[in-house]
């Protein structure tokens, strides 16, 4: 169980994370989604006991993580470019990992080694981008982590690596109760990973919700009204994201209960009535409209 | 055993209780049959096991399953109709289908004689596509 309140984390002037309030519970996969720069990553490091926060608490399993040799020893972190030593090979690397995680377990090193169908001795730095990723993932996963922080790391993967990595993830989650944290703006890759997700702008987190919670809780109405004011009327009967005007159809976004929503609309007679469900990527892109966030419309 | 749509806009834990129900509702899971574990369900479909459990929750929630500690779940016996929200929705489906149906120029008596029809195939117990 991770556990933050209030974290706050400053570089210079600039507040990076700033009061950040969140709870990952055990065996779940969290996704923590957000804009470019929106302290995603600066999270994820202090959750590694890399930064130290400013002020507020970080507790993972009740203990503060900085500095704590016994929690860093069940607690992998994935950066979003692997780091290796130089020169050095997979077969090197496992034997660093092995000296430093007191969790490494050989027999699952060998046992992944059939997925990942590397060759250990050949060295890392000749290899691509998305192998390096595999190497990552293998070694991270024979360290038999408790806690799994994870930043873009289906960046670069080929689909039947993607799937695969993502099955290993789902046996950790269901066989050891790993919490797995992953940060991404691939949203596609969250939705069907992740159990949790959190939109982070800002260094301030605006959404934090179970992703099927999230899903049912905002919908796409299209709509065409009997008269233009009834289009009006409804701005005081609903929570509405966004409203679009497409001719005599009128696009709403709308927050909450679907047949609540649904009945208010129905109210009108209108001509036309189509509720949808949302994808996470028009989820993500209208709660960042409402933060303040949005696409532009750009002519050049 | 399912195919979910990783597409759809549907939540995938409702996807996966609806597959389910119809599976029930329609005999091809048993009753008492057991089914398939959270992990190897999670295995299979590449789904996250926290919504398969969600979904088997929910399930027995509604009544068409129901767990055993540390055995598993299984079909619950009293599952025999379609349940009062499915047909809400069947209901709300085929109203819609007969409005395109009409728009499309289809008249009231070509659609009396199509309801004749399925219902006299679906009595003699023919196959429907």
């Amino acid at each position: 169980m991770i556990e933050l309140n209030q974290v706050i984390k400053a570089f210079e002037q600039e507040k990076a994370v700033d009061g950040v309030t969140m709870q990952v519970h055990k065996g779940s996969i969290y996704g923590l989604l957000g804009s470019n720069g929106a302290g995603k990553t600066s999270l994820l490091k202090i959750l590694a006991g890399i930064y130290r926060q400013d002020s507020g608490t970080v507790r993972i399993d009740g203990q503060e993580i900085y500095e704590n040799m016994d929690l860093k020893g069940r607690t992998i972190f994935m950066a979003d470019a692997p780091y290796f030593f130089p020169q050095s090979s997979i077969h090197q690397m496992a034997a660093f990992y092995r000296s430093v995680y007191p969790r490494w377990n050989e027999e699952r090193f060998v046992q992944l080694g059939s997925v990942f169908k590397l060759d250990v001795k050949r060295k890392l730095h000749r290899m691509s981008k998305g192998m390096r990723r595999q190497a990552a993932v293998w070694l991270g996963l024979s360290c038999m982590p408790e806690v799994l922080l994870m930043d873009e790391p289906i960046d670069g993967l080929d689909p039947v690596m993607r799937q695969q990595i993502k099955n290993l993830l789902f046996q950790e989650a269901a066989e050891r109760q790993v919490t797995i944290l992953i940060s991404s703006h691939n949203l596609r890759e969250i939705e069907d990973l992740c159990d949790h997700v959190a939109i982070m702008h800002k260094g301030r987190i605006i959404v934090e919700k179970d992703l099927d919670d999230l899903k049912a809780d905002t919908h796409k109405i299209q709509v065409a009204f009997r008269h233009p004011d009834h289009a009006k009327a409804m701005d005081e009967q609903v929570n509405i994201l966004h409203e679009e005007q497409r001719g005599s159809v009128s696009l709403f976004i709308v927050k909450g209960n679907r047949e609540v929503v649904t009945e208010r609309f129905r109210a009108f007679d209108p001509y036309l009535l189509d509720v949808l469900p949302l994808t996470l990527e028009e989820i993500f892109i209208y709660e960042m409209e409402d933060a303040g966030y949005d696409i532009q419309p750009i002519v050049l | 055993m399912f195919e979910l749509d990783v597409r759809s806009r549907k939540a995938i834990y409702e996807q996966l209780v609806d597959k389910i129900k119809e599976m029930i509702v329609y005999g091809v899971l048993q009753p008492d049959e057991q089914l398939p574990s959270v992990r190897t369900l999670s295995g299979q479909l590449t789904v996250n096991p926290n919504t398969i459990q969600k979904a088997y929750r929910e399930l027995e929630r509604e009544g068409y399953i129901y767990s055993l500690q540390g055995k598993g779940s299984f079909v619950s016996s009293s599952v025999e109709h379609p349940n009062a929200a499915m047909r809400d929705e069947i209901r709300a489906a085929l109203v819609k289908l007969i409005a395109e149906a009409s728009y499309s120029g289809l008249s009231k008596a070509d659609m009396t004689l199509l309801f004749e029809e399925a219902m006299a195939r679906i009595e003699k117990g023919e196959p429907h596509d």
